[in-house]
């Protein structure tokens, strides 16, 4: 498995933003992890990505405990193993388009602009290289992020509501990039609010209130790859009423819907 | 492109393409730099300024003849610092003076010290209405380009004419263009009658004893001169030559009781030519102590050096508190340019607080992002220090200009250490906020739901 997460929780107080979670995701995989806002999944996402570290539990990435880790050996791992799409984009405003991408190959090894120029190029915006993000909308904003964060070609993409920000003709443009990335193997795991963009994922998982209470799969045939590895469903140690708590995934119809009314339809 | 050619590509991203925020940095550095750099160069061109203005306050050094050169020297006894006492000495050698060759021979030691300006006076006691008076033989425009506080009302000493000293003047009620007959006897100059009056006619700053009790002192003497075994009283005696007065000359000190007369006057009124008695100097030597033992220890020249200690001391005392002055307001901009720096580069570090997320998230380490947010200090610390520098070389160059009537030259290495030391405070003063930066938790960036 590229991720497995073991009874991992964050807790802030007496708030359990994440809650006794149990999650193996293989490479290649495309994951969604829905849920309504304050149910955990940026908290979920910032662990999996080595910027924060669990209360409780352990967080394996390839076989490594990431716990085990200090920082700059996490600051490695994100470099080198993971692609971070956010939904602010989150681009340096006094770079242009492919300077922000080079900006990653800076961290991770030697810049190439030829590259960084390819990776644009893939994301329809090689006449765009040398704009500021002021000069870009907000789809050509997410797809400089999407090239900068596949420019080192992670085995993992982090996409923290990669839509959200972005109208109908732009959320297209961006899904089609995940699924080619997807093609060639990349493991994807994205926080969404969006039905559509979860659908896409293979397999979505439901938090509410930091505790795993749903998991579906949208393609048989990678559930069927899944369990062939010896991939179980995800489970919570919460007791709470509605948790996913042992082997048997509990389904659920409409992420959106369910995201915003916290499952209650 | 190389990486290092990426983080300079970043950094002037940075700098020119976020130019609002730039400048206000450069503004703040720039504003130090100039106000630093002009108070430096005004803190060394101020003690020049000041010395040349003290030196114009009459002579620094003077030289009088040691008189040892004569079989039956005597003592000298100028010990008390009083130049003029020098002149007591009732030996021969003293009484020829110091020759042409030997002032010249002085004034070469003195220029090779520094910058120099020097007057020489030979005195002599004369008689005007019978009263005793000093005459001062000197060369007119020595002595004027030596003392430009002396106020002359008229004009200077040429052939017939002479300046008188104010009290003098009032004492015989001269006036400018009016006439004064000047008789000399060689007896009141004779040797163990020459009195101190030459000690009256140096500097004003000197400790000299009063040009009244000199006069009253040599009126004394001269009128107990003994003729054919009885005492000779020429008291009466009004014969002389006639001079003009050119002018009057009031300086509030001692030398307003002497009357100056052109070398050549002189020489023609006493029938003799001697060397002179006195030599002043304003000289711009740094260390006037050496220069003054390095003449004394010339004992073969048979003069003696001294320094006038209440110039040197008041140039002195005033240059060290103008100093000091400017250091204390150097210190406190200094302070000041540290504290606006350090605000603006806070400033713009807690502006860009998403971004150093960013970078974290991207795997830059803390010290990669440190070193990119310390250079781009340094950047607007360099840009600021060289406009800075500018701008202050301006304002000190006006200042000169407009108070002290001079220019100043750019000084290079001031300027270099003035750019280094706006990049320097800059760099310092970004350490806190880069510090508190590069601890930034790269979550922040995804903690936005």
């Amino acid at each position: 498995m590229l991720l497995e997460l073991d009874h991992i929780s964050k807790i802030y107080g007496d708030l359990h933003a994440v809650d006794d979670l149990n999650l193996t995701v293989p490479a290649g995989q495309w994951l969604a992890i829905v849920g309504s806002s304050g149910s955990g999944k940026t908290t979920l996402m910032n662990m999996i990505g080595c910027m924060d570290s669990p209360s409780k539990g352990s967080v394996k990435l390839e076989g490594r405990k990431l716990e085990d880790l200090n920082a700059s050996q996490l600051a490695d791992v994100r470099k080198n193993m993971i692609g971070l799409v956010f939904q602010k984009f989150y681009l340096v405003p006094h770079l242009t388009a492919v300077e922000n991408v080079m900006v990653a190959q800076y961290y991770h090894s030697v810049v190439d602009e030829g590259q960084a120029m390819k990776a644009l190029e893939r994301v329809g915006l090689k006449e765009r290289a040398h704009h500021l993000p002021s000069q870009l909308s907000g789809g050509e904003q997410q797809r400089v992020c999407i090239a900068r964060a596949l420019i080192n070609e992670p085995k993992l993409i982090l996409a923290d509501e990669p839509t959200g920000n972005l109208d109908e003709r732009n959320e297209k443009i961006v899904l089609d990039l995940f699924r080619q990335l997807h093609e060639q193997g990349t493991t994807i795991i994205v926080v969404t609010h969006d039905a559509l963009v979860a659908s896409c994922a293979q397999r979505e998982i439901m938090l509410n209130h930091g505790v795993l209470v749903g998991e579906k799969w949208n393609d048989d045939a990678a559930r069927e790859a899944y369990e062939a590895q010896g991939g179980k469903p995800a489970s919570t140690g919460a007791q709470v009423e509605g948790a996913q708590t042992g082997e048997t995934a509990i389904g659920f119809a409409d992420p959106t819907k369910a995201a915003k009314t916290g499952g209650e339809d | 492109m190389t990486n290092t050619g990426m983080f300079f590509r970043m950094l002037f991203s940075a700098v020119f393409r976020r130019r609002s925020r730039a400048v206000m940095a450069v503004i703040a550095s720039m504003v130090g730099a100039a106000t630093l750099f002009c108070l430096a160069m005004i803190c060394i061109a101020v003690p020049q300024q000041m010395n040349q203005e003290m030196r114009a306050y009459g002579a620094n050094l003077i030289v009088t003849p040691t008189g040892d050169s004569g079989s039956d020297a005597e003592s000298d006894t100028s010990a008390s610092g009083d130049s003029g006492s020098s002149a007591d000495g009732s030996s021969a050698a003293k009484s020829t003076g110091i020759d042409a060759a030997m002032v010249k021979h002085t004034t070469e030691m003195v220029a090779a010290k520094g910058s120099q300006k020097h007057a020489t006076y030979r005195y002599e006691n004369v008689r005007v209405n019978a009263a005793p008076y000093v005459m001062a033989g000197v060369d007119a425009a020595q002595v004027r380009n030596l003392n430009h506080h002396w106020v002359v009302d008229g004009s200077w000493p040429t052939a017939g004419k002479v300046l008188v000293g104010r009290d003098v003047a009032d004492a015989m009620g001269l006036k400018v263009g009016g006439s004064i007959t000047i008789g000399y006897r060689a007896s009141d100059n004779a040797s163990g009658q020459k009195t101190s009056s030459t000690g009256s006619s140096v500097s004003s700053s000197q400790s000299a004893e009063s040009p009244e009790s000199d006069a009253a002192s040599q009126s004394s003497q001269s009128s107990q001169q003994m003729r054919d075994g009885r005492v000779n009283s020429d008291i009466m005696d009004t014969t002389g030559t006639e001079f003009r007065v050119a002018g009057i000359v009031d300086t509030g000190g001692s030398e307003d009781s002497i009357i100056y007369a052109a070398n050549a006057d002189v020489d023609k009124l006493t029938g003799v030519k001697r060397g002179v008695d006195v030599i002043e100097y304003s000289s711009g030597a740094s260390d006037l102590n050496a220069l003054v033992a390095s003449i004394n220890d010339m004992t073969s020249m048979h003069v003696k050096a001294q320094q006038v200690t209440k110039i040197t001391a008041s140039d002195t005392r005033i240059i060290t508190m103008l100093q000091t002055l400017f250091w204390i307001v150097s210190l406190v901009v200094l302070v000041l340019t540290l504290v606006g720096v350090g605000t603006t580069i806070s400033s713009i570090v807690s502006q860009r607080r998403n971004e150093i997320g960013l970078r974290k998230a991207l795997g830059a380490s803390s010290a990669a992002i440190g070193v990119e947010f310390y250079v781009e200090s340094a950047m607007y610390g360099l840009i600021g220090g060289l406009v800075g520098t500018a701008i202050g070389y301006g304002l000190a160059s006006w200042l000169c200009v407009a108070v002290f009537e001079r220019a100043i030259a750019f000084n290079w290495a001031l300027g270099v250490a003035s750019v280094a030391l706006a990049a320097l405070v800059a760099v310092v003063a970004s350490i806190p906020p880069v510090h508190r930066a590069t601890r930034i938790d790269p979550a922040i960036v995804l903690r936005e739901e």
